[in-house]
């Protein structure tokens, strides 16, 4: 478990390294983006001393790094200046609610087809929900979007468009269409695995044996067969967290949502540097918590895994 | 049966799609400037009718074809030469160099998904050359990941140990041995790598982040095609046809590869 964490830590560290060097490379410092553009060459030269930008790398990233975990990340270039960490403050729990409700409809879906399919194997249920996990995989979300809108907020008139500032039905409604639209991807490939798990469990000698005691069928599948297959499962959830924090940048940019992606889409639209740091370092940090805790979590459903970690 | 029919209608499809990459974007219009008056219908001249600016749509998505197909092939060459140097140098490198360089492809997978393209383009400006290089960065990680597992594999063979004990050298043995029995592996993940390159491609340039207007990608014809859904349906219909189709033609031709060159592998799946 310690060394779970210690790589979690050596993760966080990787990424903010990538991070930094990445802003080091691209052209244009922070010197320049403050001066402005009038400014003359002098001018920025002293800015550049006088922020501190002119000591070499390795000190200045120690520096980004106390920073960064006291979520200070600096101010936005633009408009009123604003603290970076007050819009990501703003933006997060939109993005979390979204990213949230999506995995556990993507779980709930995806565990729920893929064992039918197993249970069904080669039969019809199987081939639907197949066909549909692999339509889920590959139409991209920014294809599936616009034409659920087109049906149920179009042309049936049953769901909003877009989340509006002043929204006349209760959030809900609003969410219904993001977070089906970002779940679809999750909920396919957990399909699959849970399809192709469950009847690599289905084949084994302890499923035999309770065929052979007359355990009745529902208890075999859901009791005996999807509580060993389900691990690889959980697994994949975190991965698939990775998806949802990109995703959530397309389905916050399609139905105008304020959250985290919107905002960073916008950082970079007008190149306010901060932000698109701030924002990336945050995604990557809660990727990596996400799946630490799939880790924490996964032990206390298996005993196995409990037993080897000893 | 099944899934050779699939292969071979992916590998039709993908043929006729190279031919209208490279006609396509010259056959009846230019695809960069208007040649009508904005959004016509489909007709005799405008097959697939004209775009908010009065382009050609048909020439446009024959251009977007052309885009896709050069960055998704280009990003993949790159992927798949660093992975493959990366890869192999991870297991007969010296340690000083092999430990690093795993550690570094381990640490990539570290950044989720699209996240680490969005930042590069966000940092070093939009357009198809920081794509290409942001997309590269982001895709030979999980090419070198898998050529260290196959050579890892493929490094005990008899067929190796017997070329080593005749005196082989390591890049003798690297090239003439090892590689070949790669290629397979290789071809079929790199078609299934370039359509998630081809699908991250038009995520970007449908954020808006990605391939800048005038030039036509598929993803920002999606994202002005959205705008107009409830006059001109039509308008998004074309890109996100053209996308859909192209990424599961990529995707089965390269299931059907991986099925014939690892006849094990295809059963279990």
């Amino acid at each position: 478990m310690l060394l779970r964490l210690f790589y979690g830590l050596v993760s966080l560290v990787f990424i903010s390294l990538v991070t930094f060097l990445a802003d080091e490379i691209a052209p244009g410092d922070a010197a320049t983006a403050v001066a402005g553009e009038k400014a003359t060459q002098a001018q920025v030269e002293r800015l550049r001393t006088q922020m501190g930008l002119d000591r070499p790398w390795p000190i200045r990233y120690v520096e980004f790094v106390g920073h960064a975990v006291k979520f200070d990340f600096g101010e936005s270039y633009f408009g009123t200046k604003e603290p970076v960490n007050t819009i990501l403050g703003r933006a997060l729990p939109m993005t979390m609610t979204l990213a949230g409700s999506a995995i556990v409809l993507a779980a709930i879906l995806g565990i729920s087809l893929g064992t039918v399919a197993a249970v069904w194997q080669n039969k019809p249920p199987d081939r639907i929900a197949l066909t549909m996990s692999t339509l889920g995989v590959t139409v991209p979300n920014f294809v599936l979007a616009p034409i659920l809108v087109y049906i149920f907020a179009v042309r049936m008139d049953k769901l909003p468009t877009t989340w509006e500032v002043n929204r006349v039905a209760p959030d809900f409604f609003y969410l219904i269409l993001p977070v089906v639209v970002l779940s679809a991807r999750p909920a396919a490939s957990l399909t699959r695995l849970t399809r192709a798990s469950m009847v690599d469990t289905l084949s084994q000698e302890f499923i035999r044996l309770a065929v052979a005691k007359g355990v009745p069928p529902w208890q075999i599948y859901l009791k005996h067969a999807l509580r060993n297959a389900i691990l690889p499962v959980l697994t994949s959830i975190g991965t698939s967290f990775g998806y949802l924090l990109t995703g959530s940048f397309v389905v916050e940019t399609i139905f105008t949502m304020p959250g985290l992606g919107h905002a960073a889409i916008d950082a970079i639209l007008k190149g306010d540097t901060p932000l698109i740091l701030a924002s990336t370092l945050v995604s990557g940090a809660l990727f990596v918590l996400v799946n630490l805790l799939v880790d924490m979590v996964l032990p206390m459903i298996d005993p196995r895994i409990r037993e080897s970690q000893i | 049966m099944r899934r050779n029919w699939m292969f071979w209608g992916g590998v039709v499809f993908l043929s006729l799609l190279v031919l209208f990459a490279v006609f396509g974007p010259y056959m009846r219009h230019a695809w960069n400037a208007p040649v009508g008056t904005a959004r016509m219908g489909p007709s005799a001249d405008f097959w697939l009718g004209t775009d908010e600016q009065g382009r050609d749509v048909f020439a446009r998505l024959a251009y977007g074809a052309r885009l896709s197909l050069t960055i998704g092939i280009t990003v993949q060459i790159i992927a798949v030469v660093v992975g493959v140097i990366v890869g192999v140098l991870g297991v007969y490198g010296p340690r000083w160099v092999s430990s690093p360089l795993m550690r570094l492809t381990d640490g990539m997978f570290a950044f989720p998904d699209l996240l680490l393209a969005i930042m590069l383009v966000g940092l070093f400006g939009m357009g198809i050359k920081p794509i290409v290089a942001s997309l590269a960065i982001a895709a030979w990680p999980s090419v070198a990941r898998l050529v260290r597992t196959q050579v890892a594999s493929l490094k005990d063979r008899e067929f190796v140990v017997a070329a080593q004990a005749m005196g082989a050298s390591t890049p003798y043995l690297v090239v003439k041995h090892i590689l070949p029995h790669l290629a397979g592996v290789l071809m079929a993940v790199m078609m299934v790598d370039v359509a998630a390159t081809i699908l991250s491609e038009s995520t970007l340039s449908f954020l808006g982040i990605g391939v800048q207007l005038p030039e036509a990608s598929w993803g920002s014809m999606i994202q002005t095609g959205n705008s107009y859904k409830q006059n001109q349906p039509l308008l998004l219909l074309w890109p996100c046809l053209m996308l859909s189709l192209t990424v599961f033609a990529l995707n089965f031709v390269g299931d059907g590869l991986r099925a014939m060159t690892d006849p094990k592998g295809s059963e279990t799946r």
